[in-house]
């Protein structure tokens, strides 16, 4: 039986066809002022309007001893009040627009992202318009950010995820010593010592004009990014000025550090730095690597086809080249994460403990094999046709645009998708295998473990005996005599090198 | 004369307001013009072309979750069916499966919950011939062998492990566990850890799930995107048009009414912030019967946000950093329960009081008008912001999909909305938040707040 129903068209959202890319506005009449402040449009016409407001400063600008005030100050303008509205009055306002306001500190952009409804422009970019410019910087506000603060990193992070708390961790130690050394967040003593004062002092130094990018996407109306150009005029006219990020410097050789707590099983982390951030000659040759090696949880990678597929050693296992936070929580990454230093990682998903050696090793054989003999000819052709259909996914949405297009302004290059497919069309397969071969080189791997028995796990590591594993199940010759080899796989290590850290010690 | 004027001129202002406002109400909350399709074998298409360009979202929605789980010891394997629809069909190793979603420059994958199972994949739309042909071949002829399987529920148990660092995962199991007795929403969707444990064993019974359920009545087919009906209608009929409808239909436990207030604590291993789940039983999914509609807005109202309870216990005293509510719209009863997370366990009881005293407050209290406008106005423009690409749209869609098999039953949701009124909301309330039908579970590493648990007996 066939049956049809065909519901008219009820035009309440339009869409656009393709969204523009328009670069900067920079000729528009305004002020003197006002002409400083950057933009980046992407005018479609779609009822949703997005803003992305965008700072270059954060977490590598906090001063010494006060790590933690660029996120404290962020988070006071988009989860405080303003001079003029209680945060429980901002709250109310935004309520039957649906609507939030809400910001992403990381080491040198901090950014203010929102989308409304166009019926609600003028509401919603008033609230913002004061939560930016005219902070109300309450006590009350700030002992409650604050405390959000602390409890994310004490228990959030350090007892309640302990993926990324091996991720943050592992920055961290490669960062030892170095602007991005710190937990976006700040550090636990720095962060109990901070006060409004220094809030009020990093809004000043750093919410200036000439830190300011103006990013808007979707269907505003022709005359309004004047109006924010105009109203934004009314910062600080400050400068830009950024050194130059240097390249961490680390202590040559391994170096294994595992987090104790009282946990199920065993995360893993692995990592070193790489010179080539987007933009630079190489990215799209190691953007590829990455992509065949672990492309973030797809099945359709090396690494989790070895270590979950033929072995079902955990629930997934990838490989990165910029960072990506909350991976557990989300399949695309955040736009406006854009950093002059990036690491190359390995993530290993929890394993069962008595597997912890064996996984870790098998991510050192792997990488090694990576390293050593490059990527196939067949694999080679078969991702860069999924990464040049892939960018559309990535920036499917007008506010995902709209971000992209910030973070190319950013990295000084043209569209990401643009950009990406004219990359990808130039790269040869000895390009990328040159690639890996010179970038994805180290002696110096840093790896982070988190698990219960730690001092256990250290002298299994240390005792370089073979670990072995089990199976419930027969495997293939083939995949048991690559366990061998991986089972008594070198681990390269110092014993100094390898220590156990306990999780009340993390961010501290 | 200008009075005049200026009367005229208001009138005719809020005349226009008024219409604008009328429009609003008759526009739909789901605007998309789409088709429905069905097959003789049961088979449903749902077809919504957008002018989003280029991709195609494409969600293949089982109405089978955890719920379905009636054997006792067999819990999870919804979910771990999930997972083996990756593990190859007649015609497809894993291998060639992965190959072609590549080249597609796919983004693919699926989740389960207690009432459905969602594979989808938002790909290049010229590549929809081939996703169709290779997700046939998986939904009519899956093919694994014992290996491949106990090789995958390891990967389940992975899946377990790296959720179980998270509190939540500890508290909600309990709270599931404690609140249901008969009814299989009394696991959670990645089953009991000892079954989870069991699961290598089960290889023959593992098929026998995939014969019940992954049937075409069981199915809906929804595309979203650069597509059109036409194409989407002939490719279906093409592959999954000899698909045999089954003959299988779980006989679901009913749960028997709550008779008494249930506590229960998770003591949990290492140092965390107390929580605390406080839960009522509460209605299933209707589109036509007000009371989940009711209670929906009653929790924004409430619970939410913009609420008194959270404005002083998040803003004010500052005694809790999260507050949130968990109401799912389920095909049986579902519970309505408020999730705490509280900074000092000193007041734990005290933040327990106020919520207890909230859901009393509205047995009795009205709703103000202005507030449950808002809030209709609210839900309205949420779903508007989140509907802004095709893969959202059907991503949001789907749940819906799985309950009634038509986007439809999105916009009658609305329209009952539109109807509740504040007695409405306060008769409902009187009828779900009874003491007998509650159920609070704390979760604290300290052993002092058991006695707080102790103590809610008297707490009525």
């Amino acid at each position: 039986m066939m049956r049809k129903i065909v519901v008219a068209l009820v035009i309440l959202l339009t869409f656009a066809l393709v969204p523009v890319f328009l670069p900067a506005i920079d000729g528009q009449e305004e002020s003197k002022t006002a002409n400083k402040i950057e933009t980046v449009l992407v005018p479609d016409r779609s009822p949703l309007v997005s803003f992305r407001l965008l700072f270059l400063t954060g977490a590598a600008d906090d001063p010494k001893g006060k790590e933690g005030v660029a996120a404290l100050t962020a988070a006071m303008l988009a989860r405080g009040g303003s001079r003029a509205r209680s945060y429980d009055r901002i709250v109310e306002a935004m309520y039957p627009m649906a609507t939030s306001f809400d910001s992403q500190v990381d080491k040198e952009m901090t950014v203010f992202s929102g989308t409304t409804h166009v019926d609600n422009l003028e509401l919603y970019y008033a609230l913002v318009r004061e939560m930016l410019l005219d902070p109300g910087f309450r006590q009350e506000d700030f002992t409650r950010i604050k405390t959000d603060a602390i409890n994310f990193l004490k228990v959030s992070l350090r007892a309640g995820n302990d993926e990324e708390l091996a991720k943050e961790h592992l920055y961290n130690i490669i960062y030892a010593n170095h602007p991005y050394g710190h937990h976006n967040l700040g550090s636990l003593g720095a962060l109990e010592k901070l006060t409004l004062d220094d809030v009020r002092d990093f809004y000043r130094a750093h919410y200036t004009g000439a830190n300011l990018i103006i990013g808007l996407a979707g269907g505003y109306p022709a005359g309004f990014p004047k109006q924010v150009i105009a109203d934004f005029a009314r910062l600080a006219e400050g400068k830009r000025e950024r050194s130059k990020i240097a390249m961490p410097k680390l202590a040559p050789g391994m170096r294994i550090e595992i987090i104790e707590r009282e946990t199920r099983s065993t995360a893993i982390s692995l990592g070193f730095p790489i010179d080539v951030e987007r933009g630079d000659k190489d990215w799209a040759a190691l953007a590829l690597a990455a992509s065949y090696f672990g492309q973030h949880r797809s099945s359709n990678s090396y690494l989790f086809q070895k270590l979950r597929g033929e072995r079902g050693l955990n629930y997934g296992d990838y490989a990165y080249i910029e960072y990506f936070p909350r991976g557990m929580f989300q399949f695309t990454p955040a736009p406006n994460l854009g950093r002059e230093q990036q690491i190359f990682q390995i993530w290993i998903r929890p394993v069962e403990p008595q597997n912890a050696v064996f996984a870790m090793r098998a991510a050192l054989y792997e990488y090694d094999k990576l390293q050593r003999e490059g990527m196939p000819r067949e694999a080679f052709e078969i991702t860069r046709q999924f990464l040049l259909k892939y960018s559309n996914v990535l920036t499917q949405t007008q506010d995902a645009q709209l971000g992209y297009a910030l973070d190319s302004r950013y990295y000084g290059i043209p569209e990401f998708g643009a950009y990406l497919r004219e990359q990808l069309s130039k790269l040869t397969l000895e390009d990328v295998n040159r690639a890996i071969s010179q970038h994805l080189r180290t002696e110096n791997m840093r790896i982070v473990m988190v698990t219960k028995d730690a001092e256990a796990l250290r002298q299994a590591i240390l005792s370089g005996k073979p670990s072995s594993i089990t199976y419930p199940s027969p495997k293939p010759k083939e995949i048991l005599a690559e366990d061998k080899i991986i089972e008594a796989y070198p681990i390269k290590v110092k014993q100094e090198a390898v220590v156990v850290v306990p999780a009340e010690q993390v961010f501290n | 004369m200008k009075t005049f004027l200026l009367i005229v001129f208001l009138l005719w202002l809020s005349m226009a307001a008024a219409a604008q406002t009328r429009a609003k109400q008759e526009q739909k909350v789901f605007p998309y013009a789409y088709t429905i399709d069905d097959l003789p074998n049961g088979l449903r298409l749902v077809t919504v072309p957008t002018d989003y360009p280029n991709l195609v979202a494409q969600y293949i929605v089982v109405s089978t979750g955890s719920r379905n789980e009636v054997e006792p010891g067999k819990s999870g394997y919804a979910h771990l069916f999930e997972h083996m629809m990756f593990r190859g069909s007649q015609n497809y190793t894993p291998e060639e499966q992965d190959a072609i979603l590549k080249r597609a420059g796919a983004s693919s994958n699926a989740y389960t919950s207690d009432d459905r199972t969602v594979y989808h994949e938002t790909f290049a739309k010229e590549d929809l011939d081939e996703i169709i042909k290779m997700e046939a071949d998986r939904f009519l002829r899956l093919k694994y062998s014992p290996d491949v399987y106990r090789t995958e529920t390891q990967a389940v148990l992975g899946e377990y492990n790296k959720n179980s660092a998270n509190p939540i995962s500890g508290l909600y199991e309990k709270l599931r566990e404690t609140a249901f007795g008969k009814h299989t929403y009394e696991h959670t969707t990645m089953g009991f850890l000892k079954d989870i444990k069991d699961m290598p064993n089960q290889y023959d019974y593992s098929l026998e799930f995939y014969r019940r359920y992954y049937r075409p009545e069981y199915t809906t087919i929804l595309f979203v995107g650069d597509v059109t009906r036409e194409r989407a209608l002939k490719l279906v009929k093409q592959y999954f048009g000899e698909w045999q409808r089954g003959n299988y239909s779980p006989k679901l436990p009913v749960e028997p009414e709550q008779k008494e207030p249930r506590t229960a604590h998770v003591e949990w291993p290492s140092p965390t912030l107390p929580r605390l789940a406080i839960a009522f039983r509460g209605p299933a999914y209707s589109d036509q019967e007000k009371d989940k509609a009711a209670l929906d807005l009653l929790a924004a109202i409430a619970f939410g946000e913009n609420s008194d309870l959270y404005q002083r216990l998040v803003l004010k005293e500052q005694k809790v950093d999260a507050l949130e509510i968990s109401f799912d719209n389920q095909i049986d009863p579902e519970l309505f329960t408020v999730f705490v997370r509280v900074k000092d366990l000193k007041g734990v009881d005290d933040v327990r009081d106020q919520i207890l005293v909230t859901f009393k407050r509205y047995t009795k209290e009205l709703i103000p008008q202005e507030k449950l406008d808002a809030t209709r106005s609210r839900l309205r423009y949420r779903t508007a912001l989140a509907m802004n690409s095709s893969d959202a749209i059907a991503n949001a869609l789907a749940p819906f999909i799985a309950l009634r098999r038509t986007p439809e039953t999105i916009n009658q949701l609305f329209a009952l909305y539109q109807r509740i009124t504040p007695e409405d909301i306060r008769a409902v309330a009187s009828r779900y938040f009874v003491d007998d039908h509650r159920t609070i579970v704390t979760l604290a590493h300290d052993s002092e707040a058991k006695r707080t648990v102790n103590k809610q007996g008297e707490h009525r």
